[in-house]
């Protein structure tokens, strides 16, 4: 995994983000984008790519992109 | 197994009501709005007025159905009733059905207290009870009013649900092919979809009736339907794509021989996601009744089928003498089923609105 990739698919999973608005360091929960659409929509990229299915109280346990990340790779 | 459908007819309320009237449940959003619409496909969905019930627009649906195959309520002996949101506690829908359509006492009538895998249970029992000589000809109804469960506050379902019934025949049919069945339940996630209040463990009363916003901000009372939305996709696209691969193996059936892949039309996004699991053309899960219907629960399968695939299902548009056809609810319980069916060419498939 790599958070590169990781970060545009982030940024791809979320409608309304521009690709390269997201840093590893991003709070996403602060997002205006960040909604329960976007939490299923981000769910369903993890799964796709690194099919692994998260919940969504897993999710909300994540501060930033980086900590998201971390939680997928431990997981993978 | 020489059994099959051979007609449904599903029956919608004529009034309708689209997204963009849920603007002010969307604090005025019409960006969020436009998401939805195009992300869950969120269009349009149809609303029962406070007199109109589900057992009066299944009846209607039956009525129809009765009239375009030219069979006689009294020619029925099995009538299996899928709903949540019967006229009463007691009797059954099905019982009262029984009694509006004026079958013979010969024909036995039950109620299956599911949503949307419903149908599919409804149809396992059917085939089952004709398969071991019980019934020659079953009448199957299935469809909600979840309209008047969802609170209007609630943007997790007030947008998302429609009301709508259905009738559905299965009889004996000496053409039809082999049909396979697989269902399951998980009742540990019975709390992800729940209507709490109005049953013996948590009668109606003033505590009841009292509206609580959750963290999301949305509104309801413990009569109302309660969905957590993350934890039914994630049901949702583990189990089912999983089921449909394993019942297609049961069948010795290949992805390419099925035409078509006709999901619980939940949303949109849920259909293309599942489809995409199976990676199958998207162009054979069918979802545009969504858009029009709504997510009507138990009919929601039926409703598809009548929406989309009438022409090719009743052998208006192409050569084929029967279809191979994979169906899967999933939904309250947790509860899934899914089948795979053999349909030779159906004598009438059709929605209408309800005519008083």
């Amino acid at each position: 995994m790599e958070i590169k990739i990781f970060i545009e698919q982030f940024e791809e999973s979320l409608d309304g983000l521009e690709a390269g608005s997201v840093t590893e360091a991003t709070a996403f929960k602060e997002l205006k984008e960040w909604d329960s659409l976007a939490i299923l929509t981000l769910t369903d990229t993890i799964d796709l790519e690194y099919g692994v299915l998260l919940k969504k109280a897993d999710i909300e346990l994540c501060d930033t992109v980086r900590s998201l990340f971390e939680l997928v790779q431990s997981k993978v | 197994m020489d059994i099959s459908l051979s007609g449904s007819v599903t029956v919608v309320p004529p009034k309708v009501r689209s997204i963009e009237e849920d603007v002010d449940l969307f604090g005025g959003n019409i960006r969020q709005i436009e998401r939805l619409k195009k992300t869950l496909g969120l269009n349009e969905r149809r609303i029962a007025s406070n007199e109109l019930t589900n057992l009066d627009l299944c009846e209607q649906a039956a009525q129809v159905l009765l009239e375009q195959l030219n069979i006689q309520s009294s020619d029925l002996d099995g009538i299996i009733y899928v709903t949540q949101t019967p006229d009463h506690s007691q009797p059954s829908n099905a019982a009262l059905l029984h009694g509006r359509l004026a079958c013979s006492t010969e024909c036995a009538a039950l109620d299956i207290g599911l949503g949307c895998s419903g149908f599919v249970y409804a149809l396992w029992l059917a085939y089952s009870i004709i398969a071991n000589g019980s019934s020659q000809r079953v009448l199957v109804l299935a469809g909600d009013t979840l309209s008047r469960l969802v609170h209007p506050k609630d943007r997790a379902t007030a947008s998302l649900f429609g009301d709508a019934g259905s009738a559905t025949m299965v009889e004996k049919r000496s053409e039809a092919g082999a049909s396979w069945f697989r269902l399951g339940t998980d009742g540990r996630g019975a709390d992800s979809l729940i209507v709490p209040a109005g049953g013996a463990r948590l009668p109606f009363s003033e505590e009841t009736a009292v509206e609580t916003s959750d963290a999301d901000g949305n509104i309801r009372t413990k009569e109302n339907l309660f969905m957590d939305g993350s934890e039914v996709f994630n049901f949702s696209i583990e189990v089912v794509p999983r089921e449909i691969e394993a019942l297609l193996s049961d069948a010795g059936a290949s992805k390419d021989a099925v035409d078509y892949f006709v999901l619980h039309q939940a949303n949109r996004y849920m259909v293309h996601n599942i489809g995409k699991r199976l990676r199958v053309d998207l162009e054979r899960c069918p979802v545009d009744s969504f858009g029009a219907f709504g997510n009507v629960s138990s009919a929601s399968i039926p409703g598809a089928l009548a929406y989309e695939l009438a022409d090719v299902l009743s052998g208006k548009c192409e050569g084929k003498s029967s279809h191979q056809v994979v169906l899967s609810g999933f939904g309250v319980g947790l509860s899934w089923g899914t089948c795979l069916l053999n349909i030779p060419h159906l004598g009438c498939l059709e929605w209408r609105a309800y005519k008083a």
